[in-house]
């Protein structure tokens, strides 16, 4: 269809070609249209700059909502993690040092920067299941019996059932990860007796980064192991307890390794 | 003459025209990909409702909340017509209706009644 500009040009190719009667009214309604499409284009400006600056307005406000959302769900992991040591034998310093091996070696595997970043913001609460263990066996000195072992050993599914029904990525990879992280690659471990593959990656990196943490570390109840009889160790569970592919990793990162460790080393007063 | 309507898009307004009624109702948004083809069918129907002169007194309702530039230029040619059939002596009613928070719907209101001065142009807060 055209418009009524497109009918103005027609008119006024007519009046070229010598119509000359039409010269008054044509001319009326040149100017006119003229001076409509001036206030059209001016309304558009005048709208255009509103609907920029409220969408601009909107983007802070969506950024700022977004920058909010990730700092409390770190927040609120963290904390959770902070629990979850409360009620383990382990140091201030421990899960920040196994969140940092288990970047490491999550990068390493050929993870993604942002997945690697969640395993490690998921990886300090392996232990979260440990709050629903009774004082009397997590804080007993000395030996446990097999019965309090085996309650002990709940504290994996315990820490699974508190995390698995959230939606969250991150809170379900931290599902993942307090589930599997005391499974052993050929099926010893515990709770569900998985064998390599089918733990979950999260499951085999964290049972590397906490074995290697809990033995490295020097305890009110024992001295930590040398790093050379820990590398030792490590190589003759590679294939039975560790993933023998993470194994090889771990030693290729070495370096990145121990420097986190030095970085979040244990102050005793 | 038949009665017109077109349901709403994502980009389009409904578009109800009621010959018998002479109301001629338009609400919704209106920034088509191409904005002339998309009221053809609308404009031709006016015309024709105009120069049939089954009634002689009607009514244009526009609730459009939000409208590109060549809407703006349509409607210029929509209340166009409307003028003309007054011209001849058909009773003409507009109704320009808008949103209290939507600035912009008013302005383009007060804007198009400022236009068309011997129209009886009613600027209607919903």
């Amino acid at each position: 269809m055209k418009s009524s500009q497109d009918h103005l040009i027609e008119e006024l190719q007519n009046f070229m070609d010598g119509d000359l009667e039409h010269f008054q009214t044509l001319g009326k309604k040149i100017i006119k249209a003229f001076k409509r499409q001036q206030r059209i284009m001016e309304q558009s400006d005048r709208r255009q700059r509103q609907e920029y600056d409220q969408l601009q307005d909107k983007l802070i406000e969506v950024e700022a909502l977004n920058r909010e959302i990730e700092e409390t769900q770190k927040e609120v992991v963290f904390t959770m993690g902070a629990i979850g040591e409360s009620r383990s034998k382990e140091t201030g310093n421990h899960v920040k040092r196994v969140a940092g091996y288990s970047k490491i070696l999550a990068l390493a595997w050929g993870l993604k920067e942002a997945e690697a970043e969640m395993l490690k913001q998921a990886s300090p609460m392996h232990d979260i299941g440990k709050v629903a263990i009774p004082d009397a066996v997590l804080n007993k000195p000395g030996k446990l019996n097999e019965e309090e072992y085996q309650t002990m050993r709940e504290h994996a599914q315990l820490g699974y059932e508190m995390l698995r029904y959230s939606n969250r990525p991150l809170l379900l990879a931290a599902a993942t990860v307090a589930y599997e992280h005391h499974e052993k690659y050929d099926g010893s471990g515990y709770p569900q007796g998985l064998k390599a593959e089918e733990i979950h990656l999260y499951g085999r990196i964290t049972a590397i980064a906490d074995v290697f943490d809990a033995l490295g570390s020097d305890r009110v109840y024992k001295k930590a192991w040398k790093d050379e009889d820990i590398f030792a160790l490590f190589r003759s569970e590679q294939g039975k307890h560790f993933d023998p592919k993470l194994i090889d990793l771990f030693f290729d990162h070495i370096e990145e390794i121990l420097k986190v460790r030095e970085t979040y080393k244990d102050q005793f007063d | 003459m038949e009665n017109l309507h077109i349901e709403a898009t994502k980009y389009t307004p409904q578009i109800d025209l009621d010959a018998e009624t002479g109301v001629l109702h338009f609400s919704g948004k209106s920034y088509p990909e191409n904005t002339f083809d998309f009221y053809q069918t609308t404009m031709q129907w006016i015309k024709e409702f105009f120069e049939q002169e089954m009634i002689t007194k009607s009514r244009l309702e526009m609730d459009i909340i939000y409208f590109n530039s060549s809407s703006s230029k349509l409607f210029f040619d929509l209340f166009d017509l409307f003028e003309e059939a007054q011209e001849k002596g058909h009773t003409i009613t507009v109704n320009w209706l808008y949103d209290a928070e939507n600035e912009n719907a008013l302005e383009a209101g007060e804007d198009f009644k400022e236009d068309f001065e011997s129209l009886d142009f009613n600027l209607i807060e919903k």
